[in-house]
Order: C-alpha cells, then structure tokens, then sequence
C-alpha cells in the first residue's frame, strides 16, 4: 500500500511536471485513437452494407427442361461459394411474375403458355464468389443461361475488399503513431528526471520502482487518450447518423450501442497495451543502460 | 563487510589504464584515506567499489558479493549497504532537505514514520536539523556536503565511500566533516575517503593508500599525507 502510494505520488508528479507535454500527447493520442475508431466505425457500416446487398444477391441459372433441376441440383449445391440453392419450377416463376404485377395480372393470360423456363435461384456466401460460380454454370451443358448482378457483385466485392485494407492500413499507421508519441513522451519525462534516476539506482531502488511510475505514466496518457476519443467519437457519430437519416433515409447506418460500446472498450484497452508497451520499451532501455557499470 | 580487491585493472576505451594491479583489503570498521595526485585512479577505485565501474580484470568482492556480472536485483540490494558521498553532492534540487535524505528510505520501501525517525535523527547528528526545510540553492557547500552525508548514511549502510568530501570546503568546514565522518566510523561502518586535503589526512591519522598512475604505492598505518621517509 506504501509503495502503491509512493508510486501514485511519482506517476502524478510525472504527469503534472510537464504537463505541456502531457497535454500534447494526450491529444495526439486522442486524435489518433480517434482516427482508429472512426476508420472502425466507417468499416462496420460498410460491411454491414455489403453483407445486406450480398444477401439480396442471386445468381439465376436457368436449364433446358424441368428434369434437369433434379439432375443438377446436387452439383450446383457443391459449387464453392453457393449457400442454399432453389428449385424454381416454369409455374412458379409464372405466379411470381403474377405477384410482382399486382393489379396488372390478367396480362399474363395474353401469354397463352408458359413461357418462363425452369431455373435455379442460388445465393451466394459471399459476392466475391460470383463469378466462380458462374463460370462453374455456364460449364453445365444443361445450363441454358445464367443471370446475375455482375457488375454489382464485383463492385460490392472490390468495395469490402478496399474497406478491409484501408481499415488495416489506418489501424496500422496509428498504432504506430500513438507508440511513437508516447514513447517520446516517457523518453522527456525520463529525461528531465535523469538525475534522481541515477541517484534512486545509486542507493539501491530496483530496475521495477524506478520503471513503474513511468510506465504507469503510459498507461495514464494511453487511458486518457482513448477515452477522450471514445466520447468524441460518440457524440460525433450520433450526430452523422442523425444527418444522413434525414438527408438519405435509404442508407441504413448501424446505431447499436452495443457496437458502440464494444469499440469503446477495444480502444480504452488499446490505448492501455499501447501506453504499457511504449513506456515499458523507453523506461527498460535507459534503466539498463544505467545500471550498467562503465 | 570486508572489502577485497585481488589483481584488479580497469582499463578505459580505447587504452586509457586507470588502475592496474590493484591489491587491498579492507576490515569492516576501518578508516582509510585514498589519497593521490588527480588523474592517480581514487574516483575509479571508489567507482569500482560502488559497481559503477567494472574491472577489467581481477576480483573484488564485497561481503558476500561478487562485484562481477551482478544481476540488477543483486546489485540494488548490495547497493542499499554502501553509502556514497560525491564529490559533487548530487542533491536533488527540487527537494528540500529532509525530503533528499527522505528520498534514500522512501526507495527502500521503509513506513513513513520510521522514515521520520531516520531523517530526524541523522539530521541532527550533521547538524542540519534547522536547515531541514531548505532547497540545496539555498545552502553553504559545508551544508550541502552535511546533507550527502546524511543521505548516505541514513540507511546505516555497512561501507561509506566518499569522493574528496572536504574539496572546496575551507578548513574549518572540512574540519567539521571529517569530523563527522569519524563519528560515522567509531558506530561501526568502514569508511573510504579519496582526498586531496593534507592538513586533514595529517591532523586525523588513519590508515593511508596512496595510487599513482592507477597503481598502489604506498599503504600505511596511522599514516601521513606524503610518505614518511622512514617508512
């Protein structure tokens, strides 16, 4: 309790001595974790986009005659990429045709026969395997024609595709930007306390309590800027998905505050690891470099 | 704890030789001066007793410790028994004086009011007790040199090295010092001066180690400044 006391007392003397340098870093931290955050945010939407166009998606393959959905079946079922296949029979693309008419259904009747082939309605796991299975189709002699969102489906796929590695990219950049901030920041506060480092080693402090209120430090700079960027990113997210419901209602944004939630703990706990790893990394290497005699 | 150096050097990059085939031991309790001309190898062999400075070739064993590859957690605990006095002071200039000698305890973990028994205690015997609120700015270098001593000493550490306590200081403040340091010696723990001071090391005759150009020439009983011709 003694030292946990004297180690509070250290970390906030750290905190409060340069608190120009405290400060600084913890907007930068706050910017970055933010940039994170939103770079989460805006990925989320997206692939909750993609995975409801992709939902929609249907490959419509339409073969010769009605004996050979039962032959094919099977073989289309196996094609990678499929996840649940249909049988649509000529009479019941018939009645669908009906429905989608509504009140114009006796026009159907000028018809005479059915003139609606049979064919297979195939979704898909994922709109990047469209055109796999496609190809996989046409290869069916029994296939006479296939019909599916092509250029929607390889957009939606380019799109998810971007998403991923643009969201990789910006998580990447700022965890390095916000290690390299905070290991600076450690590195000053090491820095202008370098004398009473070398005397506290000199009568005898362990590597651990000279390192701790460092480190500890860190820790504080990495909460803080995480949790500052949480709330900003909050309150500015509520106010987005306020603009775009009111300006295009058709696009659907996700307001789950479980989300939202769990990406405020993944960044707190970000910004945590983050400032441990840092300071530890700084405050290590110069109490080894001065312990070590000459 | 005994002190003892076997065949030691200690040889700076690129092939500056500060000590060279050192051999001494030093009993717990003793006084002994480390006297010689600047450059003579005192600091390094102060240093190498710290462990801030390894030697390049030899023993030198403290106690039980080998001074020699320590681990760090080895280190910190040989460090709590060995008091050290600089030359430049290295007081902590944000801290009043109480909190410099404090500091020392603080580090080791000791309750608070044990640590206010400590101070008040070793700062009466430097006599620094009415000067305990006072930043080191604020204090003589007699003062000063009070307060390093309070601090090395106020763990009771076994070995007091210190590095010319009495340099810049005139005499009677140097007198005051050693004086002070004797005291230090007669409860028991070893102390090992470097000096340059003759008055001092001929006016309290002590046990006398003289280097030159990093080698031991001369080690006296009850000896004076420069060597006795009869020695």
């Amino acid at each position: 309790m003694r030292i946990f006391k004297c180690l509070l007392r250290d970390t906030l003397r750290l905190l409060l001595r340069h608190w120009g340098v405290s400060l600084l870093t913890l907007l930068t931290a706050a910017s970055v974790f933010f940039l994170v955050g939103a770079s989460a945010l805006l990925l989320v939407n997206l692939r909750t986009m993609v995975q409801r166009v992709e939902e929609g998606l249907v490959v419509q393959a339409y073969v010769k005659k009605v004996e050979d959905l039962q032959a094919l079946e099977g073989m289309v079922a196996s094609i990678p990429g499929v996840a649940r296949v249909e049988k649509v029979l000529p009479q019941q693309a018939l009645q669908r045709l009906g429905a989608t008419l509504e009140g114009h259904a006796q026009a159907l009747e000028i018809l005479g026969e059915n003139p609606l082939p049979p064919s297979f309605e195939i979704r898909l796991v994922r709109a990047a395997f469209a055109s796999g299975v496609v190809r996989e189709l046409l290869g069916y002699p029994q296939v006479e024609d296939v019909v599916y969102a092509g250029k929607l489906a390889e957009r939606m796929a380019r799109i998810s595709s971007f998403a991923n590695r643009f969201s990789f990219g910006v998580l990447l950049v700022a965890v390095v930007a916000s290690s390299l901030v905070l290991y600076n920041t450690i590195r000053i506060s090491i820095y202008s306390r370098r004398e009473e480092i070398s005397v506290m080693l000199l009568v005898g402090a362990t590597p651990t309590f000279v390192s701790l209120p460092f480190v500890l430090q860190g820790m504080i700079l990495g909460v803080l800027g995480s949790l500052g960027a949480s709330l900003l990113l909050g309150g500015a997210y509520a106010s987005f998905t306020d603009f775009i419901r009111e300006t295009i209602p058709f696009i659907s944004v996700i307001k789950d505050p479980r989300v939202f939630f769990q990406l405020g703990l993944i960044l707190v706990g970000g910004g945590v690891t983050l400032g441990w790893i840092s300071s530890w990394l700084a405050v290590g290497r110069y109490v080894r470099r001065a312990m070590r005699p000459l | 704890m005994d002190i003892r150096i076997s065949g030691v050097a200690k040889v700076f990059p690129p092939d500056i030789v500060a000590l060279e085939d050192i051999y001494l031991t030093v009993s717990r309790g003793e006084f002994v001066y480390l006297v010689g001309t600047t450059g003579s190898g005192k600091t390094t062999l102060l240093r190498l007793i710290s462990r801030e400075v390894e030697a390049t070739r030899g023993h030198l064993t403290v106690g039980d410790f080998v001074l020699r590859k320590m681990k760090s957690l080895d280190l910190a605990f040989y460090r709590r028994d060995v008091g050290v006095v600089f030359q430049d002071f290295k007081l902590l200039s944000h801290l009043t004086v109480v909190e410099n000698v404090a500091f020392v305890l603080e580090v080791l973990g000791m309750p608070p009011k044990e640590i206010r028994e400590r101070v008040g205690e070793v700062l009466e015997r430097v006599g620094m007790w009415r000067r305990r609120f006072l930043y080191p700015d604020q204090l003589s270098g007699g003062e000063k040199q009070r307060v390093a001593i309070a601090r090395a000493v106020v763990n009771s550490p076994s070995i007091l090295l210190a590095d010319e306590p009495t340099g810049n200081l005139d005499t009677h403040t140097a007198e005051d010092v050693m004086q002070l340091l004797l005291s230090i010696n007669a409860s028991g723990t070893t102390v090992i001066m470097a000096t340059h001071n003759k008055y001092i090391v001929d006016a309290y005759r002590q046990r006398v180690v003289e280097l030159r150009g990093g080698r031991m020439i001369r080690d006296e009983k009850r000896g004076r400044y420069e060597e006795d011709e009869n020695f």
